[in-house]
């Protein structure tokens, strides 16, 4: 125990384990694949690496740094900075609720679809029967099963945001026991984080081996794998393409939601976490495209076998027009076939040329669909999943991989509301396990709204706009903060304390120059992106088509999400009044004898 | 190819050409995929299983019409294919009457089973144009499984949640009762936990570190 009576991690090992349990979540595994696949396979490492080191690295150290150095939450940490700045340890926790209200939803589902894999056969292999069991029911047969079993029996969605339905009941138990793990693994603060990260920063990737092997074992993986790694090197000129690194490097990293800076604040004073920072996004990085050449395998697996699905469709339908014998037509030759036949007898084949033309299979354009987010992770990889041999096996340590990773994660969300919240006096009167408490049922109440009919667009609303934004304002405020304001100087005396060496050159630059002019250029970005776009749009699920449509957000939903963005942004000019304003009142009262003690929180 | 196929036309039995048209009236269009199902195992397509076809539809021609003496050769097969494949239509016995559609379709869905275990195949690879198989109830069992596994996985955690909060609550508890023992006690319950223990005490600026405030 520290002098001030803070917790501590039990070990440094503790420490690091838990930052790479916090960073390694749901976006190493289903939205750098996507971007590697979007721009142009292997090409698209080199841009991710270089952002790496010119905003990742850096603003990961600093984070850190603040963290250990001041010992306390991100609110806390900043007020001691700059009184004028508390506002932005506040904008870091409000994100961080948004950010927990809507991230133990997608805990919920995996939790659902791992309790579903307990069955002969999985539920999403086959399209339920309709009532007169002459057929699948009619959604199921326009859709996929997986489709079917993600958007019907997962979420009942319902057709647009503005139609409402029930709770999904069986969505809100599996919500309900997510919030109870988190509460369980976070009820005695860093004691027992710190023995859980052990187990789920280390677990994913045992889970990732074992499917590494099967990936690329499968029949057709190295299709998917030949596309992934062919760089189109033109894709590097795209100026997309660096955008879209950069955001990936600073969204994976967890950066300016405050958990960082919470959980170092649980270090010994003399922690070494400069190495600690690089090994992290070093491991954070790799397990990126660890995770992608895994997807590929399974991508090229998924693929291969729906072409050659379709191939045999073709086969059977030329078989069956034009009453071949069987082993006339073989997989291969169904091609030169076709237009055999088509030469041969050209009335026949018209009756059948649309269904030709619309079932026309193709290698490239199978591997081409490119999927990200919960799409990819529910429907893409359990499609793969219902087709390996063993499926329930298989399924079972894939969604227990997606918890571990998204548990993980959760705890560095909800101890960054805890840790600074309880650094204020009023607060910790209450004991640790009730505050806690308090936190997780109120989120979950709150979250239970998700889990509605229309809940999984309230979900996208959250996902795209919660945290996107406001973090790049956190952090570019957090830079100009600690490089300008605090001082490098300062900060460098600062590190020089609790490391015994200053930080070198690189690390300076990139603070007071690189770093700040990137996350400019980015919010600038995100700013022209957002008003050129339009009115804001989302995928609404078409029951009828079996598909989803673009559809236009209704006027609550713009106004919600403007909300969203207004109520965290707004917090730092808010407080930052509010400190002047206090700090005016408080000059009135100079003269008095009584001690001022403003920033003792 | 054509030739194929003309040969096999002429093998069908010539007094039903009549009756058999393809795609006209009462004909059915059954297709045996006897390769698919079975693989190296296939058995070849000759008359005697064409014999055995018209023998199980005679059967359930029998079982559904309830004992009208159906008999093979009321079951007259034409335009057999290569495919394996070909049409065929039902007559009542002793008159060359055609069965309608409804019947044969009913009394072939009736002893579908029946039809495809003669021939070791399945609904999907003996195939009747246009008749389509009734598929099996789905088994819905009292309890859905997940919700097994779920009580299972929320009962551990539940009791991991009691155990972590009641635990430390009876360790105090214990801990009292062998302070009331000990002579010490006094200086025992002056070390609280920290909590209290910072925030009551009051904070000595003299080894406090002044640069950790910034200066307003």
């Amino acid at each position: 125990m520290e002098k001030d009576g803070r917790p501590n991690w039990d070990s440094p090992m503790q420490f690091v384990l838990a930052c790479v349990s916090y960073a390694v979540g749901l976006g190493n595994v289903w939205r750098f694949p996507y971007l590697c696949q979007l721009h142009g396979g292997g090409g698209f490492l080199i841009p991710y690496l270089i952002m790496l080191l010119l905003e990742g690295l850096p603003l990961f150290y600093m984070e850190l740094a603040i963290g250990q150095k001041m010992r306390l939450g991100s609110i806390g940490a900043w007020t001691s900075i700059s009184p004028y700045l508390g506002g932005l340890g506040l904008a870091s926790v409000v994100t961080s609720v948004y950010l927990c209200l809507y991230y133990n939803v997608i805990n919920a589902w995996s939790f659902w679809y791992l309790f579903h894999s307990f069955q002969s056969v999985l539920p999403w292999a086959v399209c339920p029967i309709n009532s007169n069991r002459t057929g699948p029911t009619e959604e199921c047969e326009v859709a996929t099963p997986t489709q079917y079993f993600f958007y019907r029996e997962t979420l009942n969605i319902s057709s647009s945001i503005e139609e409402n339905g029930g709770i999904h009941t069986g969505q809100a138990l599996c919500l309900v026991l997510a919030w109870a793990i988190t509460y369980l693994f976070i009820v005695r603060g860093v004691k027992s984080t710190g023995k859980v990260v052990y187990f789920t920063a280390t677990f994913p990737y045992l889970v990732l081996f074992i499917y590494l092997i099967r990936g690329v074992t499968l029949h057709g993986a190295i299709n998917g794998l030949k596309y992934m790694f062919t760089p189109k090197m033109a894709e590097l000129a795209n100026p997309r393409a660096w955008i879209n690194a950069a955001t990936q490097i600073f969204f994976s990293l967890g950066l300016g939601f405050g958990s960082l800076i919470a959980f170092a604040s649980y270090n010994q004073h003399n922690n070494n976490f400069q190495n600690q920072a690089i090994v992290v996004s070093l491991i954070n990085s790799g397990t990126s495209i660890f995770a992608s050449i895994v997807t590929f395998a399974i991508y090229g697996f998924k693929a291969t076998l729906n072409y050659e699905n379709c191939l045999d469709r073709m086969r059977l339908l030329l078989l069956n027009t034009f009453d071949l014998a069987e082993d006339a037509i073989s997989m291969d030759s169904v091609l030169e076939w076709t237009e055999k036949l088509n030469t041969t007898y050209p009335e026949q084949f018209a009756q059948i040329a649309d269904k030709v033309r619309e079932g026309e299979c193709n290698l490239e354009k199978e591997l081409d669909t490119a999927v990200e987010g919960t799409g990819l992770a529910f429907i893409v990889y359990s499609e793969a999943i219902k087709n390996m041999p063993l499926p329930q096996l298989w399924s079972v340590l894939y969604f227990f991989m997606l918890l571990l990773l998204g548990m993980g994660s959760m705890l560095g969300n909800v101890t960054a509301i805890i840790t600074p919240l309880r650094d204020f006096k009023i607060m910790s009167r209450m004991s640790n396990e009730l505050f806690s408490g308090l936190v997780c049922v109120f989120c979950l109440l709150l979250g239970l709204g998700f889990t509605t009919t229309s809940g999984n667009y309230w979900f996208t609303i959250f996902n795209d706009y919660a945290a996107t934004f406001s973090l790049l304002f956190i952090v570019l405020i957090e830079v100009i903060a600690v490089s300008y304001i605090y001082g490098i100087k300062r900060f460098e005396k600062d590190i020089e304390d609790m490391l015994g060496h200053r930080p070198n050159w690189y690390w300076k630059i990139m603070w007071a120059v690189t770093s700040p002019l990137l996350l400019i250029g980015l919010f600038i970005f995100y700013i022209i992106n957002y008003i050129q776009g339009g009115t804001p749009t989302y995928q609404a699920w078409n029951k009828e088509l079996g598909e989803s449509a673009v559809t236009e957000y209704p006027v609550f939903g713009q106004v919600f999400i403007v909300l969203l963005l207004v109520s965290s942004v707004s917090c730092v000019p808010l407080t930052a009044l509010y400190a002047f304003c206090r700090k005016r009142k408080d000059r009135a009262y100079e003269k008095r004898p009584s001690a001022v003690s403003t920033v003792s929180v | 190819m054509l030739e194929k196929i003309l040969l096999l036309l002429s093998l069908s039995l010539s007094v039903a050409e009549g009756l058999c048209k393809p795609g006209v009236g009462e004909a059915y269009k059954v297709r045996f995929s006897i390769k698919t199902a079975l693989g190296d195992q296939a058995y070849p397509w000759n008359k005697n299983e064409m014999f055995l076809f018209r023998a199980a539809l005679a059967f359930a021609m029998r079982d559904f019409t309830n004992g009208e003496e159906f008999g093979v050769s009321d079951i007259h097969p034409c335009n057999e294919t290569q495919r394996v494949s070909f049409w065929f239509v039902v007559t009542r016995p002793k008159t060359m009457d055609l069965v309608d559609k409804g019947t044969v379709e009913m009394a072939i869905k009736k002893s579908r089973n029946r039809i495809n275990g003669a021939f070791l195949l399945t609904d999907k690879t003996l195939e009747f144009d246009g008749i389509y198989p009734t598929l099996a109830a789905p088994v819905s069992p009292d309890t859905p499984p997940w919700l097994i596994v779920f009580g299972v996985v929320m009962g551990a955690v539940s009791v991991g949640i009691i155990a972590l909060l009641v635990y430390p609550l009876v360790q105090r508890k214990l801990k009292k009762n062998m302070d009331a023992d000990d002579e010490d006690s006094d200086e025992e319950t002056g070390v609280k936990t920290a909590e209290n223990g910072a925030n009551d005490g009051i904070y000595n600026s003299t080894f406090s570190d002044d640069e950790r405030f910034t200066q307003m």
